[in-house]
């Protein structure tokens, strides 16, 4: 499922990064990678704000529906 | 001997911080080649008096060493084509696995590499436990732990990275990949020797691996070498059922992970941070606006009405007013000067550039708020907040920043736009952020109010309100043409864990913005206070050139009627409100002064309170809003127009900007006047027609669809 519609608090693997080829290398540099453990912190309006490696990311609607959890 | 090390780190790492500690004020601001990132040089402190010389430059802050952001971009070309003599990279050590992602890249460059563990005090109060020996050995090289924020380790950090500078040895890094792609990195690496330097061989191959662009054009390799490179890439490919630059990716979290358990020793059962329990409430979906309402009214209410303005009521009218100004005056009368010479002076340069630095208090103050709010990590919560909306017309939540700073002065506002990475979104948040009303504008908004409208309490907010929809009016007509077109760039954005602080760092970030509007209160408007005085006091007078009597017989009521017509059809044609509009253009507080001088009031109020009678005869209702209008929305001052140059770096979208803003003006201020006075007096001309005309084609430029990206014009 798109990490957007992800329950807030649960720790999930990413299963799959889609987009843009650059945003999905700057996805990476940030620490999401295939396998590595996102948590959503908390929701507004569809965007989110993500825990991902020990650092907090808030990232677009768009973009968390392209984050396969 | 003079070394030039590089510092290098994830934003948000306290890169600055360490930069300030390690260079204290021995720092030199200017820009990238080319670009409009910031570049940041220093001096470290200690090792300047014997005769050796250590200069740190400060790269952007940066994830990886990937061609994709400007920054990235900027430090590669940095690192590769200077070779400085060694990098100090910044690790946070409350996240080592995502810092070490960049670590993996710098050491793969050839050039030794200072690693330094920041905030470790953190670390251990978390309970955690870090063994830099072994970490030390994992990524093959030093590592010193340091805390900037307290100042711990710095002086050893300094030393051992001069020390490994001017020893000159490379760093080997440490990790290795996969069989199949060392094997192939290896065949890269043969490939290319001869072409790049020898200690820059992996960091080569390992680019030409994951197919980077850049690389490739750079090293203008011929077609054989070139097809030998992609057959190893693509059996590689093959063999671990991925593209290039996945498996690089993949293998260096991998290797990461292994330092990680290798050397780290994590609390066993993570409970949620405090950052994590603060971001639950003040990003709570319900809360997050009320909150962020309160915090933005209690920042303007105490920087503007309480504290900001008793500051600057006391600059004008105690400091200025009753001190310096009649001291200046009296001593130059002591000593005989010559009055013309007085006049210029105390009425031209004290009081002009007076009248503007009475706001820089008010600016400290405000400048001071948005600086802690900035360093606390709210900053960027805010931008989250704010981006769903500011997405619905074309901008992003990071927008947001530089119209927040703008209400004080525009021209730090326009600075900050500078963290906005898309290139679309940095150029129209620029050309839309002077709408918002800055400090400067408040006297005009406090004397068409006072003067026309009995003081009227909607007149102060309509004109916030003016701007605001100026701002998201402008974003959806310019997103829906051909140079915007396009949806904005994804959020991304990395926050902050809340933390509090430093004084230095407050202050030093408050400062740097109210220098920036100092600067130009002693250079810009020093020298066109100088002008306008003189062409108001010069003049043909009876048949002669000279100082004159009466101002309607001055040059700048002479450039005044020149120009006053253009103005006729937003309803004040007047010499004197021509006059005013243009020392606008030097600086928006200057309005309500000229006005004041071209009544023959001399000294006035902020507000202009003495002159309100005199406006209100010149002026009607429709016209006197619709002269705020136009000075609330046009080319804002130079120094602001300055900033926008600066910040845009390209003289065609400057005009282009300044074009915009003017026209914009130009209407908006037309048709106020024209139906304003349909609406008052009932009167209908030719001007009524026009106005409606314009309001048309406003509409449609707002209403129509959006263009069709990647649609026909775009194949053409």
């Amino acid at each position: 499922m798109p990490l957007t519609i992800a329950q807030i608090g649960q720790e999930l693997p990413i299963r799959k990064i889609g987009g843009k080829e650059e945003t999905r290398r700057f996805l990476e540099g940030l620490g999401f990678v295939i396998g590595g453990l996102v948590t959503v912190v908390s929701e507004m309006n569809g965007n989110l704000i993500v825990k991902v490696k020990d650092s907090r990311v808030a990232i677009s609607k768009e973009m968390a529906n392209k984050i396969m959890v | 001997m003079k070394v030039k090390i590089a510092l290098a780190g994830n934003p948000n790492s306290g890169k600055t911080t360490l930069f300030n500690a390690l260079t204290g004020s021995n720092q030199f601001v200017g820009n990238w080649p080319g670009v409009t990132v910031e570049k940041k040089e220093g001096k470290i402190k200690g090792y300047t008096a014997k005769g050796e010389e250590a200069v740190l430059v400060d790269l952007p802050g940066i994830y990886s060493l990937s061609p994709y952001t400007l920054e990235e971009v900027v430090s590669r070309n940095f690192l590769i084509s200077e070779k400085p003599d060694a990098i100090i990279n910044i690790i946070d050590g409350t996240n080592l696995e995502r810092n070490l992602y960049l670590t993996t890249q710098l050491t793969e460059l050839g050039i030794p590499v200072i690693a330094a563990v920041n905030m470790m005090d953190l670390v251990r109060k978390n309970g955690e436990e870090l063994n830099i020996e072994r970490l030390a050995k994992d990524i093959g090289c030093k590592v010193v732990e340091i805390s900037a924020l307290k100042g711990e380790g710095i002086d050893q950090l300094a030393q051992r990275a001069v020390a490994i500078a001017k020893s000159g040895k490379n760093v080997q890094p440490a990790h290795r990949f996969e069989g199949c792609v060392e094997h192939a990195i290896a065949h890269i690496e043969e490939a290319v020797t001869g072409h790049v330097d020898a200690s820059m061989e992996r960091w080569y191959a390992v680019k030409l691996f994951e197919r980077d662009k850049k690389v490739q054009e750079s090293l203008k390799l011929d077609k054989v070498t070139l097809d030998h490179i992609e057959e190893d890439i693509l059996s590689c490919e093959k063999e671990m059922d991925d593209d290039a630059e996945s498996i690089i990716t993949g293998e260096r979290y991998n290797y990461i992970g292994s330092i990680i358990e290798d050397c780290y020793k994590k609390r066993v059962k993570e409970q949620m941070s405090v950052s994590d329990k603060i971001d639950r409430i003040v990003t709570n979906r319900f809360l997050a606006l009320p909150i962020f309402a309160l915090v933005m009214f209690a920042v303007y209410y105490v920087s503007v009405t309480t504290v900001g303005n008793f500051l600057t009521d006391w600059t004008n009218d105690t400091l200025f007013g009753e001190w310096i100004i009649p001291a200046a005056r009296s001593g130059l009368e002591a000593i005989g000067c010559a009055e013309w010479l007085t006049g210029l002076l105390v009425d031209g340069i004290i009081s002009g550039v007076g009248a503007v630095l009475g706001f820089v208090p008010q600016m400290l103050v405000l400048f001071l708020f948005l600086a802690f709010l900035e360093g606390c990590g709210y900053m960027a919560r805010i931008a989250f907040i704010m981006d769903r909306i500011f997405r619905k017309f074309g901008l992003s939540g990071k927008s947001f920043i530089p119209m927040l700073i703008g209400i004080g002065c525009g021209v730090p506002g326009v600075m900050a736009s500078r963290t906005i990475e898309n290139d679309r979104d940095r150029k129209m948040t620029i050309m839309t952020t002077t709408f918002i009303p800055c400090g400067a504008k408040l006297p005009i908004i406090a004397l068409i109010a006072g003067a026309l409208f009995d003081g009227a309490p909607w007149v102060a907010p309509s004109a916030y309100f003016v701007g605001i929809a100026a701002i998201v009016c402008s974003g959806i007509i310019l997103k829906k043409t051909k140079m915007f077109a396009g949806d904005p760039a994804p959020f991304v954005m990395e926050l902050p864990a809340y933390h509090l602080p430093t004084v230095e760092n407050v202050l030093r970030s408050t400062w740097e913005r109210g220098w920036s509007f100092i600067k130009k209160a002693g250079t810009i408007i020093l020298l066109s206070t100088i002008f306008v005085w003189f062409a108001q006091s010069f003049g043909f007078e009876g048949g002669s050139f000279g100082m004159v009597e009466d101002m309607d017989h001055s040059i700048l009521a002479a450039i005044g009627s020149a120009i006053a017509w253009i103005f006729t059809p937003l309803g004040w044609g007047d010499w004197k409100a021509a006059v005013a509009a243009i020392t606008g253009l030097v600086a928006k507080e200057n309005v309500v002064g000229t006005f004041g001088i071209l009544y023959g009031f001399g000294e006035v109020a902020e507000d202009g309170a003495e002159i309100w009678g005199s406006l209100a005869g010149s002026f009607t209702q429709a016209a006197a809003y619709s002269f705020l209008v136009f000075n609330l929305l046009c080319a804002p001052c130079f120094a602001a127009m300055g900033a926008i140059k600066r910040e845009m770096n390209n003289i065609k979208w400057f005009w282009f900007a300044i074009g915009y803003q003017t026209i914009l003006a130009y209407t908006v201020a037309l048709c106020v006047y024209q139906i304003g006075t349909l609406a008052t007096k009932g009167t209908f001309g030719i001007g009524t027609v026009v106005a409606f005309v314009l309001i048309v084609g406003f509409l449609y430029l707002l209403f129509r669809p959006y263009k069709e990206r990647g649609g026909s014009y775009l194949e053409r």
